[in-house]
């Protein structure tokens, strides 16, 4: 075990925000919400502007639009984000020695061993300003001897910001912070320990272990050791995904099954798409009905490896048909892919015809080239899309 | 119902059929060997209701004709630790106690009445012609490979014969694989086809290849009847169409590649051993006189590349297999030197041998590529 490490935490700034002020310049300076647009969605992001007025991410879109009227309500585009995720994700991965994606807007670098080359602050913060030059993407990092202080850091320095915290300043950077700033303290943790009088990190870590772990069992431990400064969890190189899935919630719940079965189309698309895209194959599909009175069922099928429309459109809506029984309103439905495994898909000589490939891969090239939304089943389109998919033909990446 | 009957002889005999006995039955009466002595020849037969085989013996000794069913594993335990003596079977038809003594050794065990064993009606207006034993295990042996498992598919699943007054043809297929195979020097007065399942092949395959004799091939719409030396099996035919094979057969490769056979089929098995262990994909890609295999596992970072020489005419290509295929079909080719024909990245290869050796016999294989995109 190594007795001192070194670790960054990269944070893109609002990231949603700031890709959609990448597409669209007009919206710098102003407050921008992003997230579903009806009365059910909630704030996927926001910007500093809209922060101000109380809004947060999570928050109903409802809220935060009695909160800030003027915001900028942009709907969100999944798929653009994470090709600027790629994009950032790229570069670190050129030049870091081992980097974990930990989500699609936060890279933990391990620089341990660093110092000895570059300076690891020098050698950091140069990554960043490549990073920012290169994709016009404003991100944050801190710069410390774990996970857990790095990502406290990070807080700490952003907007658009750098932070180191030497080994022996880890305490005093931490002590007078609030207790929320420790990532594994939600609302819930929070509120039972300021129940109990907490709000400093200090004060935290001054309680005894045993006393946090009677309260809170062994996540009392973990939130403890946090607070004293103690992560010892690695940066994992590479974390590949499981499964794959996507869910809708209805601005309404619903009996209409057709539109139900279009939109399971339209989902099936979208993450069959990204399958092909990353060169894996399913082994598992699963289908997800959510009732108005939140009772979820699922139901799941295996098949033989594969990545293809054809295939996992007509399964899906059969498995939907066998799920769909009681005669009751549906809130929300939901398909996710999983036992996946690295491949393409193999080909059948009675079902797939040269030509249909051919198909899906003139398809799947337009769609890395103008967003997987340019083009897709008929049935799979709604019209309030048909604007967006115009917009972004406009403006090719 | 008496007789005394060599060990070794009836065991061997007994392995003979054993294998149409399934491990789990819903009908216990099929665990069990039918004995039926009649005019002092012996015979055993075994039915899973699908398959039914028969093998004849002559005991030693017999008396009294008559018709019991004996537990299979009891019984064929007990001669294998037999050494080769006289067992002598002695049974009570009225109880259905089976005594077997043998050396100093009696056992006893309780048959169960013949009447319950399924019967399996004789075969209504068969057509017949007779194959040596060579040819057809041969016939199976090169396609049962390509068979496939999909039990929604069930006419997948076996082997397709079909009968012409110039040829005999084999074929199987899994819908990613497929394997003709044709014998000029096998004929039928009229053309019929049928589906034959996998199970019955099997059994067939592994008594065949000891043999060398004729067999004597009976069938109609449903059944299907084989008989050589002392042994008859019946099988019930799959019921359904087979797939328009000839259809996915592509006519104009432009591109050839010829190459030994045996380099290649190592070069995949060593190659493949740093692709995904699930999907086994490599990926072949052929410039001028050379093929250049590769494969990865990404999830662990493994890469397994060879380059090998061979002689290509063509466009260059880059086209990903699934290496199982490969090896299972390179395995059954007996050539010095196999030619693969290809027209497209995402239209099936064949895969033939480079010469012919036996101008009676044509074998061709085909395998679907899988889709790469990038």
């Amino acid at each position: 075990m190594l007795l001192s490490r070194n670790i960054v935490h990269f944070d893109l700034d609002t990231f949603f925000v700031s890709v959609e002020r990448l597409i669209n310049p007009a919206l710098a300076g102003k407050p921008v919400l992003i997230g579903g647009t009806s009365d059910r969605g909630v704030v996927a992001s926001c910007s500093y502007e809209a922060r101000k007025f109380g809004v947060h991410s999570a928050m109903p879109m409802k809220m935060a639009r009695t909160l800030c009227r003027d915001a900028v309500i942009v709907r969100g585009d999944m798929e653009l984000y994470s090709k600027y995720s790629h994009d950032v994700t790229d570069i670190i991965a050129e030049k870091a020695p081992m980097y974990e994606k930990a989500s699609i807007d936060e890279h933990y670098i391990d620089v341990t061993g660093m110092d000895r080359f570059f300076g690891t602050l020098r050698w950091t913060h140069e990554l960043r300003q490549s990073i920012m030059k290169n994709t016009g993407l404003p991100i944050s990092f801190g710069l410390s001897v774990n996970k857990t202080v790095s990502k406290i850091a990070t807080g700490e320095a952003k907007p658009n910001g750098e932070l180191q915290v030497q080994r022996d300043a880890v305490k005093p950077f931490l002590a007078p912070l609030s207790i929320r700033k420790i990532p594994m303290i939600g609302d819930k943790t929070y509120r039972l320990l300021r129940s109990m009088g907490i709000v400093t990190i200090d004060t935290l870590s001054k309680i005894p272990v045993e006393m946090m772990e009677r309260v809170m069992g062994k996540n009392g431990i973990m939130i403890w050791e946090k607070a004293n400064g103690q992560d010892s969890t690695p940066v994992v190189p590479y974390s590949e995904s499981k499964s794959i899935s996507t869910e809708t919630t209805f601005e309404q719940d619903s009996i209409d099954v057709v539109k139900m079965k279009e939109k399971l189309v339209k989902m099936v698309e979208k993450i069959a798409f990204e399958l092909r895209d990353q060169q894996k194959l399913t082994s598992c599909v699963t289908v997800k009905i959510r009732y108005s009175n939140f009772d979820t069922h699922t139901l799941q099928k295996s098949v033989p490896y594969t990545a293809f429309d054809h295939i996992l459109i007509p399964l899906v809506k059969e498995l939907f048909d066998r799920l769909y029984q009681r005669r009751m309103l549906i809130r929300l439905i939901g398909v996710r892919f999983s036992g996946l495994v690295a491949g393409n898909p193999q080909l059948n000589m009675f079902e797939d015809s040269s030509e249909m490939i051919s198909l899906y891969q003139a398809l799947d090239k337009v769609r890395n080239k103008y967003g997987q939304k340019i083009v897709r089943r008929g049935v799979a389109y709604e019209k309030s899309e048909k604007r967006n998919s115009e917009k972004r033909l406009a403006k090719p990446k | 119902m008496k007789f005394i009957i060599s060990s070794s002889l009836l065991l061997k005999n007994l392995q003979a059929v054993i294998g149409v006995i399934n491990s789990n039955n819903t009908l216990p009466i099929l665990d069990d060997f039918l004995f039926d002595l009649k005019e002092d020849i012996l015979t055993v037969t075994t039915s899973d209701l699908e398959t039914t085989m028969n093998v004849t013996v002559k005991p030693d000794k017999s008396e009294a004709d008559g018709s019991i069913a004996i537990p299979a594993k009891i019984l064929v335990e007990t001669l294998k630790t037999l050494p080769d003596i006289p067992v002598s079977f002695s049974i009570d038809l009225g109880t259905l106690l089976v005594e077997i003594s043998a050396g100093e050794g009696k056992y006893k065990l309780s048959g169960h009445r013949s009447d319950e064993y399924p019967r399996t009606p004789p075969l209504e207006a068969p057509t017949s012609i007779t194959i040596p034993s060579g040819v057809l295990s041969k016939a199976i042996t090169k396609t049962i490979f390509a068979t496939g498992n999909d039990e929604l598919r069930l006419v997948l699943s076996g082997i397709f014969c079909q009968l012409s007054p110039d040829d005999i043809i084999f074929v199987a297929t899994d819908a990613h694989k497929l394997v003709r195979y044709t014998r000029k020097d096998a004929k039928a007065e009229t053309s019929a086809s049928f589906i034959l399942p996998k199970k019955p092949l099997t059994l067939l395959k592994n008594i065949l290849s000891a043999l060398d004799t004729d067999v004597i091939v009976e069938y109609n719409r449903t059944n299907a009847f084989f008989s050589f030396s002392n042994i008859s099996l019946i099988c019930r035919l799959i019921d359904g169409k087979y797939p328009n094979y000839e259809a996915v057969i592509p006519k104009d490769n432009p591109n050839h590649m010829v190459i030994d056979r045996v380099a290649l089929l190592n070069s995949i098995k060593r190659v493949s051993i740093y692709a995904n262990q699930s999907t086994h994909q490599v990926r072949f890609k052929i410039t001028g006189k050379e093929l250049l295999l590769s494969a990865e596992d990404i999830d662990f970072s493994n890469e397994g590349r060879e380059r090998l020489t061979c002689s290509y005419d063509g466009e260059d290509l880059e086209i990903g297999f699934n290496s199982k295929f490969l090896l299972e079909m390179l395995g059954n080719i007996d050539t010095a030197e196999v030619r693969m024909e290809m027209s497209g990245p995402n239209r099936a290869g064949l895969l033939l041998p480079a010469n012919v050796e036996n101008k009676d016999e044509d074998i061709l294989m085909l395998v679907m590529p899988v889709m790469l995109n990038k």
